[in-house]
């Protein structure tokens, strides 16, 4: 919803409290941090796609480097990324392994002087294979019986589970007759689809500083979107207390989900730094963080739905097969949140859902922007496209007819985290975003002829703002926030949240500068680390605004309630803090607290001043808060696309960008992340993938980004054919009204790609990316079917 | 991370090619640096000395002689793109780096690296190839000629010995009556080709007097199209006799698969580009379709 005039900061656009920073130079990242004595460390990563390894490190430490090999990390397993619930944990990760499971797995790692002194160490070190297995890289041959074992048993909680045929983990679940709703259905189709495995390119590639500390802690500063999470975890690892560990937080430099996780270079870089007794910094290059550190989930998937004459859709299965990687970044509750996705997409009557995790030895999978939701509405986006063709209804009042929205029960975060939908924008997009793309007169698909073709798709989405519910579930989602009045009225405020650059910190000073009626530029984001901050769990699932944000809005009324009872000591005409109220004071630039219908009035620094100088105390907030709902931003994308039949390259005409993220607090950025959801998910579209070598099992392009193209600006429409439209609604469990959008942004893009490419050539695509080599052997493939159907007719009539 | 080696910066083009002799074949020779650091970095290639030419500015000209166009290998690509003489002596050229790269890297990528690096991809190479350019060479035995289709011996081979410096590349300008255009395809703007082809025509009196199409990233090293070009020669300049021309292409060239596309899509590739450059040449040639 648009905000003007509603609120007096919310929705009002300005520039970015660390736009100056940034702009010259001066924010720091964890590239930056320098500290005294610092060594510098490098990891030793696995050529072997699999195989058990003998390392021989007595040249490296002749040459004065520290180094540390398996033998020398605690022994101690454990899954990065720390989300589900301890009893749904499964663990599979050691710091260091002489047992590497993809090309690239760390097996050792030096310290020394400088980067160079410890590449040289690091070269000197010895790496003998002692088994070497054939490397699995698809899921079904890996799940074949005679496939060579990645894991033969790993840790569920605290307990061990054996491993078998290589499935990490798997999740079944029914509602309803399928088998009798499809059979009664009017009609069927059933389609399997193959994602292509993305990788991040985040524009800061990973860094860790670790500093041990005199009392036998640690102080971290590293590339994360959460300190809490990564507290814990090397806690966990190296049974350090976590008052003991410190995890700094810094600028970051993008996220995309490659930090959702602690990263295995901060683990390493603690191991060294504790053996070594001095700090050790860390910094990946590009190539190291592509090759070696994480990519997107790859899915397979297989849907067959059903839906009856009258439109309404009657049955689905769904099948998930995921192909994982080396090692478990939260699959698990993936294998939920991609049946989350799915049902919460529409309401498909009986559904039945096989979802199966399977190890290969490929570079492990992490979320991406979406956490699986991008691959499941493709897949969704089109057998939906396709039944309404059959059915021979408009796509856009088919899936109005169907799709989950006000009222509905939602679970959009798997079958343990559901609540009601109280906002929904969602007829509002589609019939403003068909208007404004033309959807009536589109082509239709195939009709056209001649080397540039054109086509209009459509596609929609959502995406969860955080994973809250009024149960508990099998996920952690809490947040907190810490606020204190200065002695002249301005306001520190102290929270966990990373802000990958989107701007979510701005977001909260706007929600606070609103409650407490002052201006932004007293409210001060303080640079805080795990021990100063309450806890939250990451800045991930769209949850920063949503979650994080209504955080600092409660202590902001916390503090707000504190500020009114001192204020009746000064204003004590009033009969109570009951009888104040606070309004924003344009020419004070400050808040005023007066009595309605008299005189009587003070400011927000009066009572801070009056508070300090009378020794009444100071006035400050310290909240922990759990959503209960966990709310669906809704998004819908048309885009128009010319196809040229000549190469199969594909360029994006114009797009028409629909989102309903509630209130908008930050119109600007909110537009940046529908823009830049429109890219990142064109490159899912038509671009990006990481092809492995079969017989080596290292990527093709060996990290480098020459072979992994993203769009950039000259690939996308020019801004004035680059709609963003906001939906009129309100959330009312959101702070002022507002909802998450980072990944609702680019959830629905493939979809609406691939659906314009079938208006424009009449073709269909099952694998992602649509390459300009796919589209052009699809349309020789049509042609040489178009004659031989033309040969058997020519035949049949003689 | 880059490999140790010892950096020389010599002075002068004597020095560099002194320099390269006595250091022998563990030296290699860095221009802007943008294809041999990365390289470097992917453990390719780990030269012990690296001699750095980035300070001659005797190798760093674009020079008018009339009917010719000397044109200094240390030159960036910048300078080439906003070169007036380019523009108007070898259009090609210009119209081909202006698709190369982004604006960063060429203010320091040289037409010299990009020749002498012997990519098949080289996208200067098939503009160059065909305006039968003429690239000088300095070495240790002096200064030789060598036509640019004797230059490139396979993937990242040439003809340069040891000590061997490529110090210029003339090219013959435009002539009136000639037209030429360059085409490009890749995955996304600014990458590297997935095939590339220039051509060049001159037409009179409706004919084809003469055709020369160069392609990329289609065979070990850039290459002429002879068949393309001996299929227009003197025939009439219709749509048609281009058309079957072009189809010519694919038994001129030998295209792989490697992770920008497979040998189908190249060679399906190279006839679309050959047909569309050689079009857009007959169109700057004058238009006059016969
Ligand atoms: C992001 C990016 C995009 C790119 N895009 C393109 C593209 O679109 N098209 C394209 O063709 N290329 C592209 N390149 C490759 C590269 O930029 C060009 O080939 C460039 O012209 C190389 O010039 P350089 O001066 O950097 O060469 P260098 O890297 O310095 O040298 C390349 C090789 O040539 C040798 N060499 C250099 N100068 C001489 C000389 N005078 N005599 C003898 N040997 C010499 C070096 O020893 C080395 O082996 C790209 C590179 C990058 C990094």
């Amino acid at each position: 919803m648009s905000a003007e005039g509603r609120f007096r900061f919310v929705g009002v656009r300005v520039g970015r409290k660390d736009g100056v920073l940034k702009a010259t130079g001066r924010a720091t990242y964890a590239y930056d941090v320098w500290l005294p004595g610092m060594l510098h460390g490098r990891i030793l990563k696995s050529p072997y796609a699999h195989a058990e390894v003998r390392v021989d490190a007595t040249e490296a430490e002749r040459m004065g480097a520290v180094v540390l090999t398996p033998r020398d990390v605690p022994d101690v397993l454990f899954n990065p990324r720390l989300v589900s619930v301890e009893e749904d944990t499964f663990k599979d990760w050691r710091v260091l392994t002489d047992h590497p499971r993809y090309v690239g797995e760390p097996v050792a790692a030096v310290a020394a002087a400088s980067e160079e002194a410890a590449q040289r160490a690091l070269e000197a070190v010895r790496l003998e294979p002692v088994r070497v297995y054939r490397p699995l890289l698809d899921p079904f041959e890996a799940t074949r019986p005679g496939s060579p074992a990645i894991h033969e048993r790993v840790m569920r909680g605290g307990a061990w589970v054996d491993v078998e045929d290589n499935v990490a983990c798997t999740l079944e679940y029914s509602e309803g007759d399928v088998d009798r709703a499809l059979s009664e259905a009017d009609v069927v189709i059933e389609r399997r689809f193959h994602t292509n495995r993305r990788y991040h390119l985040q524009p800061e590639p990973k860094v860790a500083v670790s500093r041990p500390d005199p009392d036998g802690g640690v102080t971290v500063w590293t590339t994360t979107q959460t300190v809490h999470n990564t507290k814990i975890l090397i806690s966990q690892v190296f049974g350090i207390p976590q008052s003991k560990v410190r995890v700094k937080k810094v600028f970051l430099g993008g996220g995309f989900g490659s930090s959702i996780h602690t990263n295995l270079v901060t683990l390493v870089a603690v191991a060294l730094s504790r053996k070594a007794r001095r700090p050790v910094r860390m910094a990946l290059t590009r190539e190291e963080d592509m090759m070696h550190d994480h990519v997107s989930f790859e899915m397979h998937m297989r849907i067959r739905a059903g839906a009856k004459r009258n439109g309404r859709l009657s049955g689905a299965e769904f099948e998930n097969v995921m192909d994982i990687g080396a090692h478990q970044i939260q699959p698990y509750p993936l294998l939920g949140t991609a049946l989350g996705w799915f049902v919460s997409l529409y309401k498909w009557g009986a559904i039945r859902y096989f979802g199966r995790a399977v190890y290969t030895n490929k570079v492990p999978s992490c979320a991406l922007r979406g956490y699986g939701n991008p691959q499941v509405t493709w897949a969704v986006e089109t057998v939906v496209d396709e039944l309404a063709e059959e059915l021979e209804m408009d796509p856009v009042e088919f899936r109005l007819k169907n799709y989950v929205g006000k009222g509905d029960l939602f679970w959009g975060q798997g079958p343990t985290v559901k609540s009601i939908i109280r906002s929904d924008g969602v007829p509002e997009l589609m019939r403003r975003g068909a208007e404004l793309i033309g959807w009536r007169n589109r082509p239709r698909p195939g009709e056209q002829t001649g080397r540039y073709r054109r086509g209009i798709g459509v596609a929609r989405g959502f995406h969860t703002s955080g994973a809250g519910g009024p149960l508990s579930g099998s996920v952690i989602d809490y947040s907190g926030a810490f606020l204190k009045v200065n002695e002249d009225g301005s306001v520190d405020y102290v929270t966990a949240l990373q802000d990958h650059g989107g701007g979510t910190l701005d977001a909260h000073a706007k929600i606070i500068a609103e409650e407490l009626c002052i201006p932004l530029e007293k409210v001060n984001v303080v640079w805080s680390d795990s021990s100063t901050t309450v806890y939250d769990v990451c800045t991930h699932a769209s949850r920063g605004v949503y979650v994080g944000g209504e955080a600092a809005r409660r202590a902001a009324r916390e503090v707000k309630r504190k500020i009114l009872e001192y204020a009746v000591r000064i204003l004590n005409v009033a009969v109570g803090p009951e009888a104040l109220r606070m309004r924003y004071d344009e020419e004070l630039k400050d808040a005023v607290i007066y009595v309605e219908g008299s005189d009587a009035q003070t400011t927000l620094s009066e009572v801070a001043r009056t508070a300090w100088q009378r020794n009444w105390g100071s006035i400050s907030a310290s909240v922990s808060f759990r959503a209960t709902a966990a709310p669906p931003s809704f998004t819908a994308y048309f885009v128009e696309v010319e196809v040229d039949t000549e190469t199969g390259r594909v360029r994006p005409v114009r797009v028409v960008a629909g989102a309903d993220i509630g209130t908008v607090i930050n119109p600007e950025l909110a537009e940046g992340q529908v823009q830049g959801g429109f890219v990142m998910g064109w490159g899912w579209a038509v671009l990006e993938d990481t092809p492995y070598n079969p017989e080596t099992g290292a990527l093709e392009n060996m990290g480098f980004i020459t072979d992994y193209k993203v769009p950039t600006a000259g690939d996308i429409p020019p801004i004035e054919d680059f709609r963003v439209i906001f939906a009129d609604t309100y959330e009312p469990t959101g702070p002022f009204g507002a909802k998450g959008i980072g990944e609702a942004a680019s959830n629905p893009v493939a979809a609406a790609v691939a659906n314009a490419i079938y208006d424009a050539i009449g073709i269909r695509f099952y694998e992602l990316p649509i390459t300009p080599e796919r589209i052009l052997r699809a349309l020789r493939e049509r042609e040489r079917q178009g004659r031989e159907s033309a040969q058997e007719r020519g035949g049949g009539l003689s | 991370m880059l490999p140790e080696f010892e950096y020389h910066r010599p002075a002068s083009l004597e020095e560099a090619v002194r320099l390269l002799s006595e250091l022998g074949p563990d030296a290699k020779v860095i221009a802007g640096g943008t294809d041999l650091v990365v390289k470097m970095r992917a453990g390719l290639v780990s030269p012990r000395h690296v001699v750095d030419l980035s300070r001659l500015t005797e190798i760093r000209f674009i020079r008018d002689e009339g009917d010719r166009l000397k044109i200094g290998a240390g030159t960036t690509l910048w300078e080439i793109e906003n070169s007036r003489e380019v523009a108007r002596g070898v259009p090609v050229l210009r119209e081909a780096v202006e698709e190369m790269a982004s604006w960063h890297v060429k203010t320091t990528a040289t037409i010299g690296g990009n020749l002498c690096n012997a990519s098949p991809a080289a996208d200067a190479a098939p503009p160059l190839m065909v305006h039968d350019a003429t690239l000088v060479v300095v070495g240790p035995e002096g200064r030789r000629e060598v036509p640019i289709g004797e230059f490139f011996t396979g993937p990242g081979q040439t003809v340069l010995g040891v000590g061997e410096i490529l110090a210029e590349v003339v090219v013959p300008k435009m002539r009136r009556g000639q037209g030429a255009a360059f085409e490009k395809l890749t995955v996304r703007e600014g990458a590297l080709s997935i095939a590339s082809a220039a051509a060049l025509v001159e037409i009179s009196g409706g004919r084809f007097v003469d055709a020369r199409v160069a392609l990329g990233a289609v065979a070990p090293t850039p290459i002429r199209a002879l068949k393309v070009e001996r299929a227009l020669k003197g025939r009439p300049a219709t749509r048609e006799i281009l058309r079957s021309a072009s189809r010519e292409a694919k038994a001129d060239i030998k295209p792989i698969t490697d992770v920008r596309g497979s040998r189908e899509y190249r060679e399906e590739m190279s006839v679309v580009l050959v047909r569309r450059a050689l079009e857009r040449a007959v169109e700057r040639a004058g238009g006059a379709w016969a």
